[in-house]
């Protein structure tokens, strides 16, 4: 699965809801011992307002995608939307935001499932379909309100968040693909049938099976087929279903923390499933300076994992500031309680 | 006779107590009030009238029932007259008394039959809030939840920041309307209230309280108009002068966003075409929020603008029945008990409340006056 | 069916962007976009799309309950001028009571307007948020 060298980022957008919710006050009421928290290494996460869904964050991040890029939207040829909360279940959210967006309407589109991976498959289809010509430009977003059982400790760590991407020639990206990998299995580690509220997962089986395991496997086919070893990446993203994960797998793949650090969000947002990785990158592509290699790792229950070699042009300073950073989000919340985090959720059941 | 001698009388008036008729129906409600008229009338009752307009606004959302003027004609057994329901929002009522005027002046008819009746109190509050959105236009404004109460909200922080009054400067008009009702007995809400009350008020859009809005409720009201003389039994003549309608743009589209554009238009109008002495005169006006009564009497020129929260208490010729206020706002019934009270207090008196005046005039707006009309009475002497 | 499929779909642009009235007679913009400019009443108008930024004006925190979107209470309501000079009412959202104040830049986001029941059709449409700005922007 070596190739696409033709291919690049053009830019990158993103998305974080102003509300957050202390995981400690979660635990509070669910009876979760503080240490448990701790040990999650994450403090507070994102929460989309009554009126935000999927499609509502993913067209604010698509939209700052293009104003960072400066491209013509008439030449986008492709919108992917990777997600696990979509608000309807036949009926293509992409399209809403294509036509929010002005996109034209010769294009392909859909919105694809695969957990907290689906964008990252968006994003190597995109780099397919851009390096055999189909199209010029595509547009990648991945945008999650996740789901959890009220008092499951999924509940401590499932946020709302978007990022989205655009892939286009590798000669007017802010940095190009070295390479792509995939890996997938058939892993149930977590999932939601259709019509139930919320999913279920295996507990200690979401790890070893499922995150480390495919995550692993991506990562060392990638190096494998690039002739890369870990000192040669400045940057190494992984999917972040808590804060310590990303550590662990990274460790374990050889990555020291300094490495994977610039690209933990998740300690202040949680877990944005689809948006997970990708605020992560988006964060390291606003920190980064050209010419530096960055490893970017998705993982998506059921299960897979892809990896990418990334590496930065000097495009990449000339669009930083062109839009909203992940930083300017990060920093600008307003906090609530259990109680608008129901509402906001819709927890709570109205007739 | 040429069309412009013709007169067009005001014969009789009846109303019903403003309230919630949970055990009567939209026919039962216009019923009374038409039976009434009939039992007023001299030779051959209701027979007389060429034509019957209807003023109901919610007919089709809240009723079920389109055509409502015909479905009336047979309750009430004036079957095959010609039969109108007009709808302009809330200044439905001067609209249906406007466009009988018409009838009459232009000799299609002789004498009209105008009712008003709406039926508010059909389902729970958020039920008609919704409806009373449609108000608006509902493509660019109700689709987005946006209400009258709101707008109105606007205009009150507005005023008060550019005169400098307090939250309880402005609660007189509201004081004033209800100590007014007390003497209606036909007005809803028959109680007096205090300035805190209305400050402590629930709040609806801050800083527009619930003692500022107009409550809901059901109502009717009928008028009968003529130019046959022979129709009337009380010993004055009141006939309808003239009757001025006009629209007006959207709040947002405003540069000043204090002036009622359509109101402005038609009071300019009554200046310059009828010779109304406002000193001798009894007004009804459309206080569906407190802040357009105090727009309202300054954009007529009653007060000097901005002082109108100043000067109410003392005005003894303004809503004489409890404005919309506290006599209530049936939306569509409305402006037909505006004109049935002023006729009233011009003769027989409003429960003990009389007035020997030559003039009176009505005043109504739909939304915050983007369909408004004024008809103006007088007693002929 | 509560709401209505084509009623929304052949506006979804409308509802999309915040498109203007510029007359090219009088020079005035106006909101929302018409064949004729409500001021000088000529036929010589074209539409332009809001970029969507623009700054409260003067805003209401509204408790008022309207049937089938109770969800959203209490809202602030507001009246927004663009940045290109029309006047437009807008629900500002994701802000505190304490920081909504006259002259807040506020920017056009995308959000469900409504929805009357689980397995009907979304409306989306504007609202308005603060603006966030960039440490580079400003």
């Amino acid at each position: 699965m070596v190739g696409g060298v033709s291919v690049g980022i053009i830019s990158w957008g993103a998305y974080i809801p102003r509300f957050r919710i202390k995981v400690s006050d979660i635990a509070r009421l669910w009876g979760f011992d503080q240490l448990l928290v701790k040990s999650l290494n994450i403090e507070e996460k994102a929460v989309a307002n009554v009126d935000e869904d999927a499609t509502t964050m993913g067209w604010y991040a698509a939209r700052s995608a293009i104003m960072r890029a400066g491209i013509n939207v008439g030449e986008l040829g492709a919108i992917f939307l990777g997600t696990e909360s979509k608000p309807y279940a036949v009926k293509p959210s992409a399209t809403i935001i294509g036509d929010a967006l002005g996109l034209p309407n010769k294009k392909l589109a859909s919105d694809m499932e695969f957990a907290c991976r689906a964008a990252g498959e968006g994003i190597r289809i995109s780099i397919g379909l851009v390096s055999s010509g189909m199209i010029k430009y595509s547009l990648v977003v991945g945008s999650d309100t996740a789901q959890a059982n009220p008092g499951d400790v999924l509940e401590l760590t499932a946020a709302s968040g978007a990022a989205a991407y655009i892939i286009g020639p590798k000669d007017e990206g802010v940095a190009y693909f070295e390479g792509s990998y995939t890996y997938t299995s058939d892993t149930p580690d977590f999932w939601r049938r259709d019509g139930s509220p919320y999913p279920l997962h295996g507990e200690v089986f979401t790890d070893e099976p499922a995150y480390f395991n495919h995550i692993v496997n991506s990562v060392k086919g990638l190096m494998s087929e690039l002739g890369l070893r870990p000192e040669d990446f400045d940057y190494a993203i992984f999917h972040q279903p808590n804060g310590r994960f990303p550590l662990r797998v990274g460790a374990e793949l050889g990555f020291p923390k300094d490495k994977i650090l610039p690209g933990l969000v998740n300690p202040w947002i949680g877990n944005t499933y689809n948006a997970s990785a990708l605020l992560g990158l988006a964060k390291v592509l606003e920190e980064a300076k050209p010419g530096q290699r960055i490893l970017l790792a998705t993982f998506g229950s059921g299960a897979g994992s892809d990896s990418f070699s990334i590496v930065t042009t000097d495009k990449l300073l000339t669009r930083v500031n062109n839009a909203l950073k992940v930083t300017d989000m990060l920093n600008n919340k307003i906090y609530i309680g259990y109680d608008a985090y129901a509402k906001y959720r819709k927890l709570l059941e109205r007739i | 006779m040429s069309m412009a001698c013709r007169k067009v009388y005001i014969a009789s008036a009846s109303m019903i107590r403003v309230s919630r008729y949970f055990t009567k129906s939209y026919k039962e409600l216009a019923f009374d009030v038409v039976d009434e008229i009939s039992r007023n009338l001299s030779n051959d009752g209701l027979n007389n009238i060429d034509y019957v307009i209807v003023s109901n606004v919610f007919s089709d959302s809240m009723l079920d029932q389109l055509d409502i003027s015909t479905i009336l004609t047979q309750e009430l057994g004036l079957t095959p007259k010609p039969a109108l329901r007009i709808e302009t929002g809330e200044s439905s009522g001067l609209a249906a008394i406007a466009h009988a005027y018409a009838l009459i002046k232009s000799g299609l008819a002789s004498s009209v039959l105008v009712i008003g009746v709406e039926k508010s109190s059909e389902y729970p509050t958020t039920a008609i809030n919704k409806h009373l959105t449609k108000l608006l236009d509902y493509e660019v404004e109700s689709i987005y939840d946006f209400a009258l109460v709101n707008e109105a909200a606007f205009l009150m922080k507005e005023y008060m920041e550019r005169y400098r009054y307090s939250r309880e400067d402005l609660s007189s008009w509201s004081v004033k309307m209800h100590s007014n009702a007390v003497r209606n007995p036909y007005a809803q809400l028959k109680f007096t209230v205090t300035k805190e009350q209305v400050v402590n008020s629930q709040v609806l859009s801050d800083p527009l309280r619930l003692l500022d809005s107009f409550p809901i409720g059901d109502g009717a009201a009928a008028i009968l108009l003529t130019s046959n003389d022979g129709l009337i039994s009380n010993s004055d003549y009141v006939e309808i002068e003239a009757v001025f309608q006009a629209t007006a743009l959207p709040l947002n589209l405003r540069d000043n966003i204090l002036e009622l554009p359509a109101t402005k238009l038609l009071f300019s109008r009554l200046v310059k075409e009828c010779k109304v002495d406002i000193n001798d005169a009894v007004l009804e006006i459309h206080d569906s929020y407190s802040i357009l009564g105090y727009l309202i009497i300054e954009e007529l020129g009653l007060v000097r603008r901005g002082k109108a929260p100043e000067v109410i208490n003392d005005l003894n010729n303004v809503n004489l029945s409890g404005g919309l206020k506290a006599r209530g706002h049936p939306i569509g019934a409305t402006g037909v008990y505006q004109v049935a009270e002023i006729f009233k207090i011009l003769t027989e008196g409003l429960g003990d409340v009389r007035r020997n005046v030559t003039w009176g005039l009505a005043h109504s707006m739909s939304a915050l006056d983007l369909n408004s009309a004024v008809v103006v009475v007088r007693r002929c002497r | 069916m509560k709401l209505s499929i084509p009623r929304f779909w052949r506006r979804r642009f409308d509802y999309y962007s915040i498109r203007i009235t510029e007359c090219l007679e009088c020079g005035r913009k106006s909101y929302p976009r018409r064949p004729i400019c409500p001021y000088c009443k000529s036929r010589n108008v074209r539409t332009t799309n809001s970029v969507g930024l623009g700054e409260v004006v003067s805003y209401t925190i509204s408790y008022y309950r309207i049937e089938g979107s109770e969800e959203n209470l209490p809202k602030i309501i507001a009246l927004i001028r663009l940045d290109e000079g029309p006047i437009v009412i807008g629900e500002v959202v994701d802000v505190s009571q304490s920081e909504v104040r006259q002259g807040l830049r506020v920017e056009a986001v995308l959000r469900r307007l409504k929805s009357e029941d689980p397995s009907g059709l979304i409306y989306y449409g504007l609202k308005f948020r603060p603006l966030i700005t960039n440490s580079a922007v400003g």
